[in-house]
């Protein structure tokens, strides 16, 4: 992976092909204490205690049960993680969901870049136009607070039965996503 | 700056455009977007295929993500699936290809053979 935001992009796709019907993704980065962090929650369908610590090994993926398929993205993620001295936590209960927290410093020389946040987000709530996606970027810089918030619920009250998925509707999400984003001024990090 | 209120005259529009059209979706393409395929690049080809989708309003065509298919050398991945035809899969599919999946295959109906790799 190049950046954080394909890092991203990974373990939302995890957590869709969990089943969860409503993935949360908080991402904040404050300069003041030079942490930046990555949290998804979801809904899905969660993993048993040994299925958790073997995703986090390398080489592992579940593939051949097709109940959950996890593989070289969450140990590549973790690495990274570690790397520039963050930190990596996943926790999971069957049934009830899973839950990524990743932390990097945000001047470590191998902190990889940030990439497109925007991008990842787009390809994630049109991928998978039946599931919810709630996004909230919050960033402090020395002297500013930038938040941004996009939650397709809001999208579906208002569209009813137009799926995300019918063209207009995808480029109002690619113009207000990759505002929202832009204004959070992330990709300077 | 896009507001809520831009997605009730959209909602118009589509329900408009639906009730002419009066069917589903005609195709699906579904993207490889396991660790391989987004480390190969499938994210630029996804989002490619939605701007081409937007901009020549496709409305019968939905575009999804799956997981890895065992096809990791190959990545980018896409499949175009047709009700009543062949399934079709596409290989090192790069934004320019893309491009051309989108207006030779879906437009206008000839699958792009340079780049199959797969039928069943």
């Amino acid at each position: 992976m190049q950046d954080l935001s394909l890092h991203l992009l990974d373990v939302l796709e995890n957590s869709a092909r969990a089943g969860a019907s409503l993935i949360q993704i908080i991402i904040s980065a404050d300069e003041k204490s030079n942490i930046l962090s990555f949290k998804i929650t979801d809904n899905g369908s969660g993993m048993n205690a040994e299925t958790l610590s073997s995703a986090q090994n390398p080489f592992y993926t579940s593939k051949a049960s097709r109940k959950k398929k996890v593989g070289l993205g969450i140990p590549l993620f973790k690495q990274n993680a570690e790397l520039c001295e963050g930190s990596f936590s996943m926790k999971s209960e069957l049934g009830e969901g899973t839950v990524i927290e990743v932390t990097f410093q945000i001047n470590h020389i191998d902190r990889m870049p940030v990439g497109s946040l925007a991008d990842t987000i787009i390809s994630s709530v049109i991928g998978h136009s039946e599931t919810d996606y709630y996004l909230h970027i919050l960033h402090n810089t020395q002297d500013q607070t930038f938040d941004y918030e996009f939650d397709t619920r809001l999208l579906r009250e208002e569209l009813g039965d137009i799926p995300l998925t019918y063209p207009d509707v995808m480029q109002y999400i690619d113009q207000v996503i990759n505002n929202g984003v832009k204004n959070t001024k992330m990709g300077e990090i | 700056m896009k507001t809520l209120a831009d997605l009730r005259k959209i909602r118009e529009k589509a329900q408009h455009d639906m009730k002419l059209r009066n069917s589903g979706s005609r195709i699906k393409i579904v993207v490889g977007m396991g660790t391989s395929g987004i480390a190969m690049g499938a994210r630029e080809v996804m989002k490619t295929l939605l701007n081409e989708i937007a901009t020549r309003h496709i409305v019968d065509v939905i575009v999804s993500q799956t997981g890895e298919k065992g096809l990791s050398s190959m990545e980018p991945v896409i499949d175009v699936i047709e009700e009543g035809k062949e399934t079709i899969t596409y290989g090192n599919v790069n934004p320019e290809k893309a491009k051309r999946i989108i207006a030779e295959h879906i437009v206008n109906g000839q699958p792009v053979t340079d780049y199959i790799i797969s039928r069943d």
